[in-house]
């Protein structure tokens, strides 16, 4: 039975799978090298906004080229949480396309927040 | 999918013997994910603004400093930080490895002894700074 399948199917599925394995292998090193510069941008700025009230804080994120890296900072930190995330659910739950699934939305909510948020206070 | 089940699993924790590249390699997945929920409360501080801001809920961002700004909020940050300084010394050694560099037992544990030492130093000095400039005050 195991050799029947090793004939009919499993060559097609490793190929499918190392090419989809690559992206995200590739995903997380990419997205971790911007991380470094992009996390660095965003500790500095929380320290300069700390202790320093509202209004300051508002300012900072309707200054268009702040809102612009904060969106970007957050959909490579959702992006690189995503993969991360479901490298631990591969690796302890293998078969679980619920948990899977449970990361992606968790993912995009995140994300949405973040990003809703931003887009409130840069309208208003 | 009667064949997946016997797919071994990866190695769970309890499984090794101390030695400091399994340390750092646990402990660069924990701080992940810890990180993950910092990224929430990042997320958390920039909704607070936006509803604040556009009127929906006026007291939000007061709320949310009154969390994040208690002493129990400080001690969240500060985890967190020190996650985030690991998590890059810890990503930084990764990305050697990564480029093929470094796979000698002692080049690895030097790296991951130093990954740990600088990780701790830094969120060390940020804290020192943050306190000695009023940033933060308890």
């Amino acid at each position: 039975m195991v050799d029947s399948y090793l004939r009919q199917r499993s060559s097609k599925d490793w190929k499918t799978s190392e090419k989809h394995g690559a992206a995200e292998w590739l995903a997380e090193r990419w997205t971790s090298v911007a991380l470094i510069v992009l996390g660095g941008w965003a500790l500095w700025s929380a320290f300069g906004l700390m202790n320093q009230g509202y209004e300051v804080a508002l300012a900072f994120v309707k200054a268009p080229v702040n809102a612009g890296l904060m969106a970007l900072t957050f959909v490579i930190t959702v992006w690189h949480s995503y993969v991360g995330l479901n490298a631990n659910v591969l690796d302890y739950f293998p078969n679980s396309r619920a948990l899977k699934l449970l990361n992606l939305l968790f993912c995009l909510v995140v994300l949405a927040a973040a990003l809703g948020g931003l887009f409130l206070a840069f309208k208003a | 999918m009667s064949q997946t089940p016997h797919r071994p699993l990866s190695p769970h924790l309890q499984i090794w013997r101390f030695h400091i590249t399994m340390f750092t390699s646990i402990l660069h997945r924990a701080t992940g994910l810890a990180l993950v929920v910092g990224s929430v409360l990042v997320a958390a501080w920039l909704l607070a603004i936006g509803i604040t801001a556009s009127g929906i809920c006026p007291q939000a961002y007061t709320v949310f400093l009154t969390f994040a700004a208690s002493p129990l909020g400080l001690l969240v940050w500060f985890g967190l930080s020190l996650a985030a300084f690991l998590h890059l010394t810890g990503g930084l050694r990764h990305l050697v490895w990564d480029l093929g560099q470094g796979f000698q037992l002692k080049s690895a544990n030097a790296m991951s002894w130093w990954g740990l030492i600088g990780g701790i130093v830094l969120t060390i000095i940020f804290w020192v700074v943050l306190f000695a400039t009023g940033k933060v005050v308890l």
